[in-house]
């Protein structure tokens, strides 16, 4: 099969994001296709009225976000959905790099854990998030821990079968250059994992953010989230739909950026072909 | 053949796990493990016999399970034609796609206050949810799936004269199937989390609200329960829409290999 | 070259001064150039190159799979612009080419399906898979098969369609020496069977000289054909005796040596 669904995303309030064939990847897709969205845009801005209750017109949505960045409020809950974006994801990537390899390297261990780790993974997010709330309290601890959970599992995931799928020989090698055993792991083994670890965050990223902003908007724990439920529930549609823009930018932002990164790498791994 | 049963039951892992519940269990009570919130296994139980008992189980997993599996066959239905149009009129794509990504970007989540906002405290809101929720995966992998078909195929259909229909209906189509299975698998998994999430913040009602009704009484023995029960949820679905497709379509689901 | 003496019915695939062009990285390029042939009806003609010499891209022009840049290819008189109706085309990778969801009885009456009656499909596809003998295999995917059954589910398939011409790249050169042999042999039985012009893309110049009425060496670049060598050998032919003829011997250093793979000796 042409794409690639072997990494598939953990039970999560998360979106999968599809390994197409090159073809059609992100790079070929005509910029045209926008056209769609900007019509849209242009038809609900001149059919829609400036106080509509429900549909207030994209010109409205600025203006409803700019209070909200004049008080000082708007860039602090983007910067605390940032932290926990960054610490969240970064975290899920040192443990489901760690643990994936571990588990990716004995057929035996594998073979144990297995039945709990696909116990764990049936675990939505968005269930966990009441569970730790009471556990942890409303605490950055609570977030956070929310965050690396279902985060860590495409990681771990990509990672395992990778360290499933590497030749015995490649560590073997190193050792019989009499290289120690933290040297053949940092030199051998870390570097052969890359890209797996990428291949895991390029679903990971999407998902830490999602989470992030779900936290927020279930807990009221600051940040961009914890703004949209404000929004929403005091009935502020141009600044609820504003907010969503802005979300949507940040889902971009994510998006680009581990495309890029995991561009990079694999262009370095594979010598540039 | 016992070895091949041994091989799929898988002792070992059973027994590792049975053997953290224990952990936890053993913890708890000696008081290791410190929380007035973290319930043993043992309790846990003690709280789905209640909730089960007392019906409440039944009725918010019925509406949980209405509303997700609703808004995801209102998903597929759509899901699969758009995923299908795109893949074979390419003035469709040329003139649409970008825009599917960008709004794919989206994060889901941030959907719910704005279902909220439109659709208030109801169940239609949760449809609507889980609907916007399963439709990306299912049309992109349906997309996935109309494209990925091998060109020798394609040249097959062409010697052998057959049909334009024929072609789509004959090998596109079958060709498409696993990729389509898989969408609908994702997109059960994400309408039934979302529908969980607009449960929590906006309709009291169903699985999601229970969790956090349970969480603020201070009844973490029953709250595990329903986690569990959401868990099983999951793993039950998924497992009956796969072991349906090969049922369906024994052909395309042999040729695509284990799909789990 | 003159076929015009033949009834239009017997007419089979005439190519004149066929030129093929194919876009490559440096830009077009000529593969084919000032290609003559001309295939009668009932003929088994082995076209025979070195790899890349654009034996397969003939083919497909042939098939209807691809358009020449100048000259003309036509079949029974008519000009080929897309697949002809009674040419049927066998690839070489079988697996991509049989439909995995379908079992092999399944597979065989993909072409007819729809064409003939219920009844008529049936009987077509149990005679195709009786021509192979495959006809114990009819109810299995094709995964659960060896490749060279594979392969002849493929030909059953395009045996299943009766055509005039079966159009065939380099069908055995995915397989073993072994199966190649027993394929080859029950081909030529289904040709005697059946009667219908073969055309068979090849670089093995054993398997060329066994089978054919014709070889057609393709050589230089762009390619033409440099040699036509008629094979007078008796049939049916045996992959033991025939290959102990010295007829067979002389007709294969002919053919070495047209490829320029000779040894020099017998100019």
């Amino acid at each position: 099969m042409s794409v690639d669904v072997a990494v598939e995303t953990p039970q999560v309030a998360g979106r999968r994001t599809t390994r197409r064939p090159a073809s059609s990847g992100r790079s070929g897709t005509p910029v045209r296709g926008l056209l769609l969205i900007v019509a849209a845009l242009v038809v609900w801005q001149l059919a829609g009225s400036a106080d509509s209750a429900y549909f207030p017109v994209p010109s409205e949505w600025a203006k409803a976000v700019q209070p909200l960045f004049a008080n000082h409020v708007l860039v602090p809950a983007l910067g605390a959905t940032a932290l926990s974006f960054f610490l969240g994801l970064g975290l899920a990537t040192v443990i489901g790099g760690v643990l994936g390899t571990l588990v990716g390297s004995s057929r035996r261990v594998d073979r144990a854990l297995s039945p709990t780790l696909e116990f764990m993974r049936a675990m939505p997010a968005s269930a966990l998030v009441p569970v730790l709330a009471l556990i942890l309290g409303y605490t950055l601890q609570m977030k956070l821990a929310v965050v690396v959970i279902p985060t860590t599992w495409p990681i771990l995931l990509a990672c395992r079968s990778a360290r499933r799928g590497m030749s015995p020989l490649m560590l073997e090698v190193p050792r019989t250059l009499g290289l120690s055993r933290g040297a053949s792991i940092r030199k051998v083994l870390i570097p052969a994992m890359l890209p797996a670890v990428l291949l895991g965050v390029r679903v990971a990223g999407p998902l830490a953010l999602i989470v992030t902003l779900l936290v927020e908007i279930v807990t009221r724990i600051n940040g961009l989230g914890s703004l949209l439920a404000a929004a929403q529930v005091a009935y502020l549609s141009a600044q609820v739909y504003g907010l969503l823009v802005i979300a949507g930018a940040l889902g971009l932002a994510v998006n680009w950026a581990v495309t890029r990164a995991e561009g990079a790498v694999a262009r370095r791994m594979s010598g540039g072909a | 053949m016992a070895e091949r049963l041994l091989h799929r039951v898988n002792p070992l892992g059973i027994a590792t796990f049975v053997g953290f519940l224990l952990l936890w269990e053993l913890g708890v009570r000696s008081g290791a493990v410190g929380s007035t919130y973290l319930p043993p296994p043992s309790r846990v139980l003690v709280g789905l016999k209640e909730i089960s008992a007392s019906g409440e189980l039944w009725t918010n997993l019925q509406h949980t399970l209405v509303s997700a599996l609703t808004g995801w066959v209102g998903a597929a239905v759509v899901g699969v034609a758009l995923g299908m149009a795109l893949g074979l009129f390419r003035p469709l794509w040329t003139y649409s796609m970008a825009s599917i990504e960008v709004v794919r970007a989206l994060p889901i989540v941030a959907f719910v206050p704005v279902a909220v906002l439109l659709l208030g405290f109801t169940s239609k809101m949760e449809i609507a949810i889980a609907f916007i929720a399963a439709l990306w995966p299912i049309v992109l992998n349906t997309f996935a799936g109309v494209r990925a078909i091998g060109p020798r195929t394609v040249e097959v259909g062409r010697v052998l004269r057959l049909s334009r229909r024929d072609q789509i209906w004959k090998l596109r189509l079958p060709a498409a199937t696993s990729h389509i299975i898989v969408g609908l698998r994702l997109g059960l998994t994400l309408a039934l989390v979302l529908t969980l999430v607009s449960e929590m913040v906006g309709n009291p009602a169903g699985l999601g609200f229970a969790l956090i009704q349970k969480g603020q009484a201070l009844q973490p023995e029953q709250m595990f329960a329903y986690l569990v029960v959401v868990g099983a949820c999951g793993i039950a679905l998924n497992a009956v829409l796969l072991t349906a497709a090969r049922l369906a379509f024994p052909g395309q689901m042999a040729a695509a290999g284990d799909d789990a | 070259m003159t076929q015009v003496d033949a009834p239009t019915e017997a007419r089979g695939l005439e190519c004149r001064d066929l030129q093929i062009t194919l876009v490559g990285a440096h830009g077009p390029v000529d593969i084919l150039k000032g290609v003559d042939l001309s295939v009668r009806a009932g003929e088994f003609v082995s076209i025979l190159g070195t790899s890349g010499a654009g034996k397969t891209t003939l083919l497909r022009v042939l098939a209807g799979l691809q358009k020449a840049a100048g000259g003309t290819a036509e079949f029974a008189g008519k000009p080929i612009q897309g697949p002809p109706p009674g040419v049927v085309t066998v690839f070489q990778d079988y697996s991509h080419s049989l439909l995995p969801w379908r079992t092999v009885r399944r597979n065989v009456a993909l072409g007819i399906e729809g064409k003939v009656s219920t009844a008529q499909r049936d009987s077509q596809v149990d005679e195709a898979l009786a021509m192979v003998g495959l006809g114990g295999s009819a109810n299995e995917y094709p995964y659960r098969l060896s490749g060279g059954m594979q392969q002849r589910v493929q030909i059953a398939r395009a045996l299943a369609m009766k055509p005039s011409v079966l159009l065939m790249d380099e069908p055995f050169g995915a397989l073993d020496a072994m199966t190649k042999q027993s394929l080859q042999d029950q081909l030529q039985q289904v040709q005697a069977l059946t009667g219908m012009t073969v055309v068979f893309v090849t670089h093995d110049v054993e398997e060329a000289v066994y089978l054919s009425d014709r070889v057609l060496v393709l050589t230089g670049r762009p390619a033409k054909f440099g040699h036509l060598i008629d094979v007078r050998l008796e049939r049916p032919r045996n992959q033991i005796s025939t290959k102990e003829q010295p007829e067979y011997l002389a007709l294969r250093h002919r053919v070495y040596e047209a490829l320029g793979l000779g040894d020099g000796e017998h100019g």
